[in-house]
């Protein structure tokens, strides 16, 4: 073997172990060794392909409807991953020079995706990216699981830059949202005293995106113009036929037909403006203003039909119409300046502006003589002021500083429109909140691959704008690294603590997160990982509430202690690639083992506060190669969620797939 | 064949921006690579580099930075091998050594990195505002994230794949995402990048326009979970208004939670009641947030679902109180 072999035999070696260091916590693609001498030569052309395409299986024990939340992998015959390049070898290519298509998840997988890029140098450049998400949600301890959701969201956003690297360009550009599929919500029938009732809702949502722009640079200054129109359909039914007792068996309330069409339409025109000047070794300047005027037009038809607690029939007809408008504008301009070649003092000054308002036309007609027409008219202004300024200086090769001040400012205008003594009347209100905060921090390099770094910020707002907002807070955080050849040891430990507190109510929340991580490649054939964090958070917050009428000031306590653990190991025997891993995410809370259902006569509200789970997932992954392009994969993950409190959606699920990757 | 006006306009126009475009695209294109066309002294171009670094070369046209090399018209001190370690005369002189290097990654400071990468980089409005970046300050720079010769990703030449990358540092992160309720980050549908711009984003326009440093804004200025959570967006003529104000961390945490649809607290009612308290000086008219009215009897576990009546919460264009 002469020596340009062994390099590239040692480059391909190192690319492995980099690639197969990666923890992957799902059963994945498998992941295919590449190193960077590979591929075929077709003229002037040198392609490399990964395909890996095999049988995904599942079985769950326990609630498949949680299963179907979290993870939801299914049976089939998938497309698990591909990978194409196509390169020119010499950057002149005939229609391309470089083409690159990536995909996973292809044949019904819950997460599909595809990324394709061609370009052709100073000419060109096109990206796609088409993304398929199926999200199922039966969220049992929200609403009873009666906001149910198993619909699929599709994106995909192309754009095309012509003379991608001359000092003009152009921008074209195309994107699509799309959210369909069934679901569960509710209403409340026949008023605010009403009961509650399941309803069927069909979501058809669809927002497509317009973009069109250019690039150009004068005398040394960039400037950027983007214009972009957007277009969101929401065009949503939702309908029962039968009837529905509700939800509450001690409420006699029925409904029997209901049937409510809901199309709001609308459309975003925006403007984006960037400036930007970096050619000065003493300052770097850059600009960015924005404009999205937003509007959204609605109607909704609504017919209920049913009877009301006292077993009256009532016939209620809703019909509302109108728009709502929200022009948004905003603006920043930073300045970097380099006074000397260890020192940066930076600046931004941003501005923003928000204004919504609109009306709407509301009719409410029932058969029990109630009939109301309303004029609502509601306004919310938010304009926000902010500066920043960061110094980061160099002290020496191991040791620099920096720190910075913030200051914002910001005005919030609202107006209510309310009716009073049957008269509409106007509650207008305007507040402003300061906010000052200042920040330091300090990077040590004390010897080679040993990276410490501390931080601290401390913040004072004035007038937040909810009891929950930061109000004084302070966080501090710290960093250790050691680097080596083939180790990497890392510790952190970040806390935040923020009180909020003003007469009758206190709010006060510390947060705590400590991890370790370490990642260990002694050999080219054998590789570990692991990390562990513990997430604590707790917080204290006045809350004020109704028991039978009568007003309760309490406090109400949340206790969430989360330990987090990951690892894997990677070996290589032979001619098999041998991965196993370890996931566990489990809440403690605050240690208790039974719930407040299980503690009668104790305050309910503090005890809801800690709902102690875990979610532990191993996993192991096979790969044998069986020719030098040809490799069949295997893999197998096992999943478990624990509640401690309630078992209702617990379950356990082991998914696996089998495949064969043929790669050159 | 007879065409309408609005047609012949149409075509016309089809036809005069192809003739533009081809006559832009014909400026464009340069002559054939020409490596090693150095006419410094001490540049020598990259073909001499070749000689020992046959690794590094063979694959180098895949590179992006291989544009410079195909391109012929770039001055030798920004083309090819030399266009990022500087002039090579003393490296081939000396016979190699890590010390000749005029610009060796391994051996610079994070700052003389970013200065180096920059030199050409600065260029594009993503990277605006790095100087200022979180990540910057921190000496996270360029070379920690991206590899250029022995890159996971061909796009963006990233040292491993986006998730293990943006892991390594923020391993809470990770955790998150391994929760039960989460973002599909793992699973590959959604990217780090969606959200961030780890290279700096103009201030944010929620919250009090601070934090966070390294969210990218959506395309009207929004947070970015509205790019793909487009029916939240609105504008709605009842907004909520802390969720305009304060944005979705209001309630939500973003990442991963333990807690069904991300919320911050696992049963709903005690998430609404912490800021529907009345107390204070809070809220839109600045005199407390509006508490529950006496019907509800919080001992109901009907009324513990705030949800399950208030069903548009996040703002309504047909009732106030968002109940539908």
């Amino acid at each position: 073997m002469n020596t340009a072999k062994c390099i590239l035999a040692a480059a391909f070696s190192i690319g492995l172990v980099a690639r197969f260091a990666a923890a992957q916590p799902v059963v994945a693609p498998t992941n295919e060794p590449v190193g960077p001498p590979r591929g075929e030569n077709t003229g002037d052309y040198n392609i490399t392909n990964s395909f890996e395409t095999g049988y995904r299986w599942h079985t769950v024990d326990g609630n498949i409807g949680k299963y179907r939340s979290d993870v939801n992998f299914g049976n089939g015959i998938r497309l698990l991953g591909s990978t194409l390049t196509v390169n020119s070898k010499d950057g002149h290519g005939h229609y391309f020079d470089e083409l690159q298509l990536t995909t996973g998840g292809l044949g019904n997988d819950p997460y599909q995706f595809a990324n394709l890029r061609i370009q052709k140098n100073k000419l060109y450049r096109y990206d796609l990216l088409w993304r398929e998400n199926d999200y199922y949600n039966p969220a049992l301890t929200i609403s009873n699981g009666q906001h149910f959701l198993n619909t699929t969201r599709r994106f995909h956003d192309q754009s095309l830059t012509l003379f991608p690297q001359s000092k003009l360009k152009f921008f074209l550009g195309y994107g699509r949202n799309s959210q369909s599929g069934p679901a569960l919500t509710t209403i409340q029938y026949p008023d605010s005293r009403g009961d509650e009732f399941p309803l069927f809702s069909n979501i058809r949502r669809v927002q497509d995106e317009y973009r069109l722009g250019t690039e150009f640079e004068i005398a040394g200054i960039k400037l950027g113009v983007l214009r972009s129109w957007e277009f969101f359909r929401d065009d949503t039914g939702a309908a029962i036929t039968g009837l529905l007792p509700g939800n509450n068996l001690t409420d006699s309330a029925t409904l029997a037909t209901f049937a409510r069409s809901q199309p709001n339409h609308g459309s975003t025109d925006g403007w984006r403006v960037n400036i930007l000047s970096d050619r000065s070794k003493l300052y770097s300047l850059s600009g960015k203003f924005t404009y999205a005027g937003g509007r959204r037009d609605f109607i909704l038809d609504e017919n209920a039909l049913g009877t009301d607690r006292f077993g009256s029939n009532r016939l209620r007809q809703t019909y509302i119409f109108g728009n709502a408008r929200r022009p948004v504008t905003a603006a920043s301009f930073t300045a970097t300046l380099f006074p000397a070649s260890k020192l940066t003092i930076s600046n931004q000054t941003s501005f923003h502006s928000t204004r919504m308002d609109g009306d709407s036309t509301f009719t409410e007609i029932n058969n029990a003589t109630l009939s109301t027409t309303l004029v609502n008219f509601q306004y919310l202004g938010i304009r926000a002021i902010t500066n920043t300024t960061d110094i980061n200086y160099q002290w020496n090769n191991w040791a620099s500083v920096y720190g910075g001040y913030q200051f914002s400012n910001r005005r919030i205008r609202s107006t209510e429109q309310t009716v009073f003594a049957g008269f509409p009347d106007r509650l207008q209100a305007e507040q402003e909140n300061t906010v000052h905060a200042g920040l330091f921090g300090v990077r040590l390099r004390p010897a080679k691959g040993l990276t410490v770094r501390l931080d601290a910020e401390v913040g004072r707002a004035d007038r937040p704008f909810y009891p929950i907002g930061e109000k004084n807070y302070q966080a501090f955080g710290g960093r250790v690294q050691y680097k080596a050849k083939s180790l990497i040891l890392s510790a952190a430990a970040r806390t935040n603590y923020n009180t909020n507190s003003v007469s009758l109510s206190a709010y006060s929340s510390r947060s705590r997160n400590y991890s370790f991580d370490a990642s260990w490649a002694p050999r080219a054939w054998f590789s570990f990982d692991a990390g562990y964090n513990k997430i604590h958070l707790d917080t204290t917050s006045g809350i004020a509430y109704f028991l039978q009428g009568d007003l309760v000031n309490g406090n109400s306590v949340y206790i969430s202690n989360i330990h987090a653990l990951n690892a894997g190991a990677r070996f290589t025997v032979k001619r098999a690639e041998i991965y196993v891993g370890y996931n566990r995410v489990q809440d403690l809370g605050d240690g208790r083992a039974i719930s407040s259902t299980q503690l009668p006569g104790i305050d309910p509200f503090y005890l809801a506060q800690t709902f102690p789970l875990s979610f532990d997932s191993p996993l192991a992954r096979l790969s044998l190669k069986l020719t030098p392009k040809l490799r069949w994969n295997a893999g197998y993950q096992y999943y478990r969620y624990n509640e401690e409190f309630l078992d209702r959606q617990n379950y356990k699920a082991h998914t696996g797939f089998t495949s064969v990757t043929w790669a050159f | 064949m007879v065409y309408h006006s609005g047609q012949v306009g149409l075509s016309n126009g089809v036809l005069f921006s192809f003739v533009v475009f081809l006559a832009v695209a014909r400026a464009q294109s340069g002559p054939a690579a020409t490596p090693g066309n150095s006419t410094s002294p001490e540049y020598v171009g990259s073909a001499v580099c070749k000689t020992c670094h046959p690794n590094i070369w063979l694959n180098f046209y895949k590179n992006p930075h291989y544009k410079s090399i195909a391109s012929g018209t770039e001055t030798p001190a920004r083309t090819g091998c030399e266009g990022c370690h500087g002039p090579a005369k003393g490296h081939v002189e000396a016979r190699g050594g890590k010390t000749t290097i005029p610009h060796a990654f391994s051996l610079m400071q994070p700052k003389e990195i970013l200065d180096d990468c920059l030199t050409c980089h600065a260029k594009d409005f993503p990277r605006a505002n790095i100087r200022r970046s979180s990540h910057t300050v921190t000496d996270v720079v360029c070379s920690s994230c991206h590899s250029i010769h022995k890159a996971a990703t061909p796009k963006f030449l990233l040292a491993k794949k986006q998730t293990d990358l943006c892991y390594s540092c923020h391993s809470s992160v990770r955790a998150q995402f391994s929760m039960p309720f989460k973002h599909r980050v793992n699973e590959g549908v959604i990217q780090c990048s969606d959200c961030h711009n780890p290279h700096g984003s103009a201030a944010p326009t929620w919250r009090s326009g601070l934090r966070p440093r390294m969210v990218e804004q959506a395309q009207g200025n929004e947070e970015p979970c509205l790019r793909c959570h487009t029916d939240k967006r609105g504008p709605f003529l009842f907004e909520h208004a802390a969720v305009r104000v304060d944005g979705c961390e209001s309630c939500h945490n973003p990442h991963g939670s333990m807690n069904a649809r991300l919320l911050k607290r696992p049963v709903t009612f005690t998430l609404c009641l912490e800021c529907h308290n009345g107390a204070g000086t809070f809220g839109r008219q600045g005199d407390g947030i509006l508490t529950q009215s006496p019907s509800h009897n919080m001992a109901d576990p009907r009324y513990q679902n705030c949800t399950t009546c208030h069903v548009r919460i996040h703002g309504s264009n047909a009732d106030a109180r968002f109940l539908r």
